[in-house]
């Protein structure tokens, strides 16, 4: 009985923490579609006196990675002026270059302001509009749900962090007698820690076990059960059987930092 | 023969405090018993500590089977371990094993087959009267069988050196005649050097023996 619960106390707070490590893969997968989309959206604008190339748009910054000229004629027909095609044509040729920028990622509003700086360094730039108002209304709302989630995330697995140091201070006072006797005798810090090791990853892979069932059972019962429109449609991102082996991973490599706390804490006599 | 123990002005200390063996000088040979005596708190576990390498020398020089205590390094000291037997007053056994797996842990630590070990732990708890308890837990067993559970798992490996701190300490005399007979056949048939700490040498021993002692100051002196 008392064994269990010393393997309880430990699978626990692993699961705990597995299961936040897994909601923050499935939430990346999910939302990585949206945050893709949110980018190609978005397009900064840029005037300058010149022909310019995309080279030198990413000579100012790195996060500039697609340009676009807007053909000026596209613009004149746009705009409803009252002037000969003559004229036009002295107009196109008096008019400044017009760009169309994407960005690398989904920046924030200072972000945005510094790419806007780097840019107008260039004496060829005469002017550029970034449109943050919609970008930042947008990226507000995406980034404040991943920030909340991420920051539970984080409380959730210092939580379970803790509780796994916790057991391992109940291991370490369980087992510290029989390592020392092992190390008068002579054995490697391999074979006195060897049964904690044994422990240790069966309860991991045990934790792994249960965190990936939750997960495969959220997505082929619950959300199918439930028809919430959004998670059917991401429903391939919440759990993979690749997961398994990214959570089995991570509570193997969790626990053994975990009883190589416990072994190195163990003074001789 | 050969010298086990070379001890040349050795002198030991826990970290800050004062020195307990001052300038200590002796040698142990091959196949010698050795009693080292003293008051309490003279200093004789101490010493017993600094030859398995639990405490290392603060002055001088400490040679075990020709290692330098004052620089071996861990695997080193580690494989210095496994050829010695070591007997505590306290026992040290491992009380979630059963007596059979304490008495062969030298063994195990040095990699030995199930099978040899089985044979080899049937073969002690005969020599050490406790056969018919492989499977009892220490704590099922009285002081004095524990203890010479303690001296068969020493024996368990034919160690070069036996080190004993106070082995028969609080154990009834039918005990301490069984680990004093175990100690002087090691001694005598396997010419393995025991060097063993007590309060007080038993007044019926059958071998040759040195005998040292330690005053209060901790200074060693030869007296047999």
């Amino acid at each position: 009985m008392r064994s269990i619960k010393s393997h309880l106390s430990l699978i626990f707070p692993m699961v705990a923490i597995l299961m936040g490590l897994e909601f923050f893969i499935a939430f990346n997968r999910t939302t990585k579609g949206y945050e893709e989309s949110l980018k190609d959206s978005y397009a900064m604008l840029v005037v300058a006196k010149d022909e310019m190339s995309i080279d030198d748009f990413k000579a100012w910054d790195k996060h500039i990675y697609k340009v676009a000229e807007i053909e000026k004629s596209k613009i004149i027909d746009k705009v409803d002026l009252p002037f000969k095609s003559s004229d036009i044509s002295n107009i196109d040729k008096d008019m400044p270059n017009f760009y169309s920028i994407k960005l690398n990622k989904y920046l924030n509003n200072k972000e945005l302001e510094q790419v806007k700086k780097n840019i107008l360094k260039s004496d060829r730039v005469t002017r550029v509009e970034t449109f943050d108002t919609l970008h930042n209304s947008n990226y507000g709302l995406f980034s404040s749900i991943k920030l909340s989630f991420q920051t539970f995330i984080l409380f959730m697995t210092i939580i379970g962090f803790f509780l796994i140091v916790k057991q391992m201070e109940v291991w370490n006072f369980m087992h510290s007698e029989r390592m020392k006797v092992m190390d008068i005798f002579g054995a490697s810090l391999f074979l006195r820690s060897k049964a904690l090791i044994v422990m240790a990853i069966v309860d991991a892979i045990i934790s792994a076990i249960i965190a990936s069932i939750v997960f495969y059972t959220i997505q082929n019962s619950w959300i199918k059960g439930n028809h919430i429109a959004i998670l059917e449609d991401n429903i391939d991102g919440l759990f993979s059987i690749n997961d398994v082996i990214t959570l089995s991973f991570a509570s193997i490599i969790i626990v053994l930092v975990a009883v190589f706390l416990v072994v190195i804490n163990v003074k001789e006599e | 023969m050969a010298n086990i123990i070379v001890a040349q002005n050795l002198t030991l200390s826990y970290e800050r405090d004062e020195e307990i063996i001052k300038n200590a000088s002796f040698t142990i040979k091959k196949g010698e018993f050795v009693f080292i005596t003293g008051p309490s708190g003279s200093g004789k576990s101490t010493l017993l500590k600094s030859f398995y390498g639990n405490i290392k020398p603060q002055s001088g020089t400490l040679l075990m089977g020709g290692l330098n205590m004052s620089s071996i390094k861990k695997p080193k000291l580690q494989e210095l371990r496994r050829h010695l037997g070591i007997i505590f007053q306290d026992y040290k056994l491992i009380n979630e094993w059963t007596v059979e797996r304490n008495v062969v842990l030298p063994l195990w630590i040095a990699g030995y087959s199930q099978e040899i070990q089985r044979t080899q732990a049937k073969r002690l708890l005969h020599h050490v009267k406790l056969t018919g308890k492989e499977h009892k837990y220490p704590l099922e067993l009285s002081g004095g069988e524990q203890q010479r559970v303690g001296v068969a798992r020493a024996l368990s490996k034919n160690p070069f050196l036996i080190l004993a701190d106070e082995p028969t300490g609080n154990l009834d005399d039918y005990s301490s005649n069984v680990i004093w007979d175990l100690l002087e056949n090691a001694c005598q048939q396997l010419e393995t050097t025991v060097v063993v700490v007590t309060h007080k040498i038993p007044t019926v021993f059958n071998i040759p023996y040195r005998h040292f002692t330690i005053d209060e100051l901790g200074d060693i002196y030869e007296v047999h």
